[in-house]
């Protein structure tokens, strides 16, 4: 898509024109051809969830994949990280074919599903351990990603012992220790509240700036999608199809004052248009039915 | 702030946790202690405590409270003198304190005729009967069940028959053990064995699928290979429910125990409950009954509180007796598997 001329609607400054010149100079880290996904359960049709979709992400970059609920989101991803199975299509890492799941392909998931036996520290050393790296290697590694995701002193606390936002930082400590060609995440932080959420984005994108990072990050939330991403890759349902790839105009780096800014709004509405959230709000009829229950003197507005 | 006493499903008060504790053993206790010596409270029986002018009575007999009445009602027509006594309970209550005393006098006296075993040795020969029953048991059951609860093939495979099986009550096999391991602990050891296996294969096998599938998928993401994840994240995710569940099958165990020690030549426990009944000491039956459920139950708390220590990420903040005395013992080292403090953040 990145060759397609720019819609007319996204103002790219020169700074961001170029930016995304450099960013298409670099290699193809994760290329999806033409993947197809049909759910088939007994007592229920076939069921087309995702509908032939490509694209691909280069090196280094952020990509964000925005749809309603029930999308297809999580099955892409899911498809990619090999934890599920394309009906057809392919998955190409460097130009390699993937079938299952691997190290290489690092995985962030909402609930954290860190390991509730392991200590913070045990859980980050898990994929090198696994990967019959002696121990005191492991264990100096874990405590440098531990370290960068600000967890240094709690390497020895149960996972249940933590808040979100810290059990999902351990858990990014844990893929990242993989050194994995890209990071795939899953609406990590939908399940934090408000203001933990706003901190990991920023939290995020420092570790993204600093770290060999590729990113893969599916969100549903319109906000975070533009605050954090390249490119926006946007699913429209039933069936999941890429309805655009919008190259995000806004530049880099972010900061939150950028949210009302002209190139922020510009592709916030874009956004809106594209996936056409339900407004109850639009259409009065859906209202109208809820009868007055109260006395016509009670005025709340 | 007054919390209420009795509210759906929410914690109860700590302060009241022990005292209930204690209350629940009290109030069979008081029960018991009101039916043996409160007069006017069930006592069917009067105790002779002097004949009389009755010849057929002798001090000490036990009679019926009719007969008793209808006798001495006689006799005070006849002009005879009537017999004396006191209101008792049947030979099989004995009071609290009898028992009491029994107790002590159990562990203390040789038993009757020589040869025969004491209360102690009918004990750790019963326990030594569950241990070797569930021991061999676990060592099949345990990984069958977890290989079932993996592998849907092998669970279709052995998961039916075994639930075939598992409706066949275990003492029904106790004439063949007999016939084929002959009449002493050997087919005692296999009633215990057939009334856990086949339980065990499939409650294992059904916490072995409850694994939190998440978990495993992190895993495969994390480089994990098939081999792997068995020993690295299957067992140990499962291992604190397979851990209660052990607990629990123990306890089934223990259900069989007095069955099998009828199979063949009768032995421990059972074996001194039944002598002491033919000479009618029925203090000491209660002592062995209470003894075996002083056994059950302080097992059953030493592997709960042993449990929290062994898996403090499962049982989160409870607090562990044998914990807490190894972290005393080892102040400077802290184990991995034994609750830690958490550092205060930054
Ligand atoms: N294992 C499955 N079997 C059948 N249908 C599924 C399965 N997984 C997902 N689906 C269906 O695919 C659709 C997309 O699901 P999902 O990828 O989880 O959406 P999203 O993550 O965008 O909310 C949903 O309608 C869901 O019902
Ligand atoms: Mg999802």
């Amino acid at each position: 898509m990145s060759s397609s001329p720019l819609p007319s609607y996204l103002e790219q400054s020169p700074e961001v024109a170029a930016r995304f010149a450099r960013i298409q100079q670099r290699p193809i880290t994760l290329t999806v051809q033409n993947l197809s996904k049909t759910f088939t359960a007994p007592n229920t049709p076939p069921r087309l969830t995702l509908d032939n979709i490509s694209f691909h992400v280069h090196h280094r970059e952020f990509l964000c994949v925005l749809g309603p609920s029930g999308c297809g989101k999580s099955t892409l991803i899911r498809i990619i990280a090999g934890l599920e199975q394309a009906s057809s299509g392919s998955v190409l890492l460097y130009n390699k074919p993937v079938q299952s799941p691997g190290p290489e392909r690092g995985m962030v998931f909402q609930n954290y599903s860190l390991f509730p036996w392991l200590t913070v520290k045990e859980n980050v050393m898990f994929g090198r351990t696994i990967a019959g790296i002696p121990d005191f290697l492991a264990e100096a590694e874990a405590r440098q990603w531990l370290s960068l995701v600000g967890l240094a002193d709690y390497e020895n606390a149960y996972p249940h012992q933590l808040s979100g936002g810290m059990k999902q930082r351990v858990a990014i400590a844990r893929a990242l220790a993989n050194k994995p060609r890209i990071l795939l995440m899953d609406e990590p932080f939908a399940a934090l509240d408000a203001q933990t959420r706003a901190q990991m984005q920023d939290y995020l994108l420092e570790l993204w700036r600093k770290v060999d990072l590729t990113i893969l990050f599916i969100t549903h939330d319109f906000d975070e999608a533009i605050y954090l991403s390249d490119r926006i890759l946007v699913l429209s349902a039933n069936p999941g199809r890429i309805a655009e790839i919008i190259q995000n105009p806004v530049p880099r780096p972010r900061n939150r004052q950028q949210f009302t800014s002209p190139p922020f709004l510009a592709t916030y509405n874009r956004l809106q248009e594209l996936i056409h959230p339900v407004s109850l709000l639009q259409n009065p009829s859906n209202l109208s039915n809820i009868p007055r229950l109260t006395h016509t003197t009670d005025q709340v507005e | 702030m007054k919390t209420r006493f009795f509210r759906p499903f929410r914690p109860l008060d700590p302060h009241w946790s022990p005292l209930l504790t204690i209350g629940s053993f009290l109030l069979p206790l008081l029960l018991w202690a009101a039916f043996s010596y409160i007069p006017w409270l069930w006592h069917p029986y009067v105790k002779i405590t002097d004949p009389g002018s009755l010849t057929f009575l002798q001090k000490n007999m036990l009679m019926k409270k009719a007969d008793f009445n209808s006798a001495n009602q006689k006799a005070i027509v006849e002009g005879k003198t009537p017999a004396k006594g006191i209101p008792a309970n049947p030979i099989f209550l004995p009071a609290p304190h009898e028992v009491a005393i029994a107790f002590y006098k159990a562990f203390t006296t040789p038993p009757r005729r020589p040869g025969e075993p004491w209360l102690h040795e009918s004990l750790w020969h019963s326990i030594q009967i569950i241990f070797w029953g569930f021991f061999y048991s676990s060592l099949i059951g345990l990984p069958l069940g977890i290989l079932c609860g993996v592998y849907p093939p092998i669970a279709r495979l052995t998961e039916p028959v075994i639930d075939f099986i598992r409706y066949m009550p275990a003492p029904a096999f106790g004439a063949l053990a007999v016939a084929i391991l002959g009449i002493y602990d050997a087919p005692k050891i296999a009633i215990i064995f057939i009334g856990t296996f086949f339980q065990q294969v499939l409650v294992i096998a059904n916490t072995t699928r409850n694994v939190e599938y998440n978990l495993i998928e992190a895993a495969l993401t994390l480089g994990t290979s098939q081999r792997q994840l068995l020993s690295r994240v299957v067992i140990p995710a499962i291992a604190p429910n397979l851990y209660q569940d052990m607990r629990i099958l123990l306890g089934w165990a223990w259900t069989y125990l007095i069955v099998a020690e009828y199979i063949g030549a009768s032995s421990g426990i059972t074996f001194f409950i039944n002598q002491q009944a033919k000479y009618r000491i029925y203090d000491n039956v209660y002592v062995a009954i209470i003894m075996i459920g002083i056994i059950g139950f302080v097992t059953d708390r030493v592997l709960d509180d042993l449990g929290k220590a062994l898996f403090p990420w499962h049982f989160r903040d409870s607090r562990s007796i044998i914990g807490s005395f190894y972290n005393w013992l080892k102040p400077n080292y802290v184990p991995r598997n034994f609750p830690i403090r958490v550092p205060s953040s930054k």
